[in-house]
């Protein structure tokens, strides 16, 4: 993006050689032919990243009988009534409010965890300090799934199995290493003299974290809430373990249970799909330039 | 003695407050992370019904992991999923930001678009791809009869010589967009002065991807591996769960739904912690035998 093409060498070519062929034009330093190769392959993979998409959307609107019938084009009249159908016989109200009780209590829990911790594990001196950070850089290297049992008996000994608070601790717990570290290489990069002239001026340490620290990392929480929501609201193993109960479930567990559950309602779980997905790629949409910032930030400087 | 004290209260000038400030975490961390781990290191060492008191076995669940068809299977599955995944995302992405980089017009909301499916769920990207690739309505097999190539068409994921590779298609679409997008910044921060220079000289596009993009993308490269390898290893229950469920007869087994039916349906807690850190293991000499390899291969580029 923030590259320029250099224009010297070939921007006045289209001018100059107007009366050759179309292909051997250039627009912004590129040669015809390279733009049509480009733009044609990209249209390819647009077809088939979003064409999946727009076929759930037209199956939504379809009746039962016209998804078999027509499988391919827009449907021939709009049953929006698929919609409140729908959403009333999965029962997916209830699996909203359970997503997002769990995600949200996860990601207050992460975060009022985390950023203590990799305050105090980036700018407090105490003992045992390098030994903590090697447990939260080596607990990064360990991929929670594979103590999914161990994990399972933990919560049912704690009375924790079919509860959303119990998934929404497990899930902060296993978000915790990467966040503190996240967080910390944040508190890293801010001045040691901020933190001195608020000490000067009889600031505790806490009221330093409060008041001077946080509104200066609000980029770095920003990454963990986007990071951890995406992680959180889209899980299926850990629910899957947990929520036996099926008011309790979420949105992912519900979907797959309307699907199993009801043989052949196929406009009718085309439309689940798309009433549960078009919000997040809204907001996805809307807020993808800080998104893939803040991805691209993170990987490309480590 | 004075002296000495003093300056073990100059290494821990902030202990009390650090003790506050990390105890939030550490509660956390202790009840979920720390104590499973280690009491499901013990674990498998007992057979163990979840029930009845535990009995130490040794290493015997680790022995019997050796001999059992079904776990090597799904291992072998794991790895075929990885290799694949590792191969095809790679490829795919690093294609996918070389067009990026080259599109003039619309290059921003492109990349949005590609990303989309990266926001979905496992559960609805599952859902949504065995419709996909349902025999009746699916739009894989519509999609054959158009183009003429009707003789092609299979039941996906019904048939025990596809449905792995079906779903490993999967799991490529839900990805693309991401590696493409790291990818993408990797190659915005190559000057563009050096292909100019290439150019000059004479070095034809395979040539300059040979010897510039790809030398220079390493790093990038390093990343997007490491990224998807752990994750190819252990994050693939929600996809095969929803599309198969293992089937048909274990054909698209992988360890991590294997566990789960072992724990779950078989009641043996002990083998099935056994096999996650069987897999923890492998996953781990994968890493150091991967970052190893990469290391010797930037040396010699």
């Amino acid at each position: 993006m923030s590259r320029t093409q250099p224009l010297s060498l070939t921007a006045p070519a289209h001018q100059a050689y107007a009366h050759r062929p179309w292909w051997r034009q250039t627009i912004a330093g590129r040669s015809m032919k390279e733009l049509a190769l480009v733009y044609g392959l990209l249209a390819l993979v647009l077809i088939e990243t979003l064409y999946p998409l727009v076929w759930v959307l037209f199956g939504s609107l379809k009746t039962k009988e016209e998804v078999i019938a027509n499988v391919w084009g827009p449907p021939s009249s709009f049953v929006w009534q698929n919609y409140a159908e729908a959403w009333r016989v999965s029962g997916m109200g209830a699996r909203v409010v359970n997503s997002l009780v769990i995600t949200g209590s996860a990601l207050a829990l992460l975060i009022l965890a985390a950023t203590p911790a990799a305050y105090a594990l980036s700018r407090l001196v105490f003992r045992g300090r390098g030994l903590l950070l090697g447990l939260v850089v080596s607990a990064m290297l360990v991929p929670p799934q594979v103590m999914a049992i161990p994990l399972f008996m933990t919560a049912r000994d704690l009375g924790l199995v079919n509860s959303r608070i119990g998934v929404a601790l497990i899930h902060a717990a296993a978000n915790l290493p990467l966040s503190i570290f996240i967080l910390r290489s944040f508190f890293l990069s801010l001045p040691m003299e901020l933190e001195d002239a608020a000490r000067i001026d009889g600031a505790s340490r806490l009221q330093i974290l409060i008041k001077v620290m946080l509104p200066l990392i609000r980029p770095g929480l920003a990454l963990v809430a986007i990071f951890g929501f995406i992680e959180i609201w889209n899980d299926f193993f850990l629910a899957f373990l947990m929520l036996r109960d099926p008011a309790l479930q979420t949105i992912p567990l519900g979907l797959v249970a309307f699907f199993q559950q009801y043989g052949a309602m196929w406009n009718l779980y085309f439309a689940a799909l798309a009433i549960t997905t078009l919000p997040v790629i809204l907001i996805f949409i809307l807020m993808q330039r800080h998104f893939i910032a803040g991805l691209t930030a993170g990987a490309v400087k480590a | 003695m004075a002296q000495r004290r003093q300056l073990a209260a100059r290494l821990d000038r902030d202990g009390t407050v650090a003790t506050l400030m990390l105890a939030p975490a550490a509660v956390l961390f202790g009840l979920f992370f720390l104590w499973p781990f280690f009491r499901g290191l013990w674990l498998s060492l007992t057979r163990w019904d979840g029930f009845s008191a535990p009995v130490f076995v040794g290493a015997a669940n680790y022995l019997k992991l050796a001999q059992d068809r079904l776990f090597l299977g799904a291992l072998e599955n794991n790895l075929i999923f990885v290799v694949l995944i590792l191969i095809f995302k790679n490829a795919l992405g690093l294609g996918l930001a070389i067009l990026l980089d080259r599109a003039v017009f619309l290059r921003g909301p492109i990349r949005a678009a590609v990303f989309i499916p990266v926001t979905l769920s496992f559960a609805a990207t599952g859902l949504l791809w065995s419709w996909i690739y349902n025999p009746v309505f699916g739009l894989l097999n519509a999609a054959l009869d158009l183009v003429g190539l009707s003789a092609l068409k299979l039941s996906w994921l019904g048939d025990a010589d596809v449905a792995l590779y079906s779903i490993v298609a999967v799991d490529i679409w839900k990805w693309l967009g991401f590696h493409a997008v790291i990818y993408l910044a990797g190659l915005q921060t190559i000057p563009h002065e050096l292909y100019e220079a290439a150019r000059i000289d004479g070095a034809g596009p395979l040539h300059r991807f040979r010897h510039i993009t790809l030398p220079l993308m390493m790093p990038v490269v390093l990343i997007n591996v490491i990224l998807g390898l752990s994750g190819a290893f252990v994050r693939n229950f929600d996809i095969v769960q929803v599309l198969t469920q293992g089937g048909p007869n274990h054909a698209t087994e992988v360890v991590m739904t294997l566990m789960v039916k072992t724990a779950f349906q078989d009641g043996n807690m002990g083998y099935a912690s056994a096999m996650g850190y069987a897999l923890f293991l492998i996953v781990g000499l994968a890493c150091i035998g991967l970052l190893a390899l990469m290391r010797r291969a930037k040396v010699a580029l």
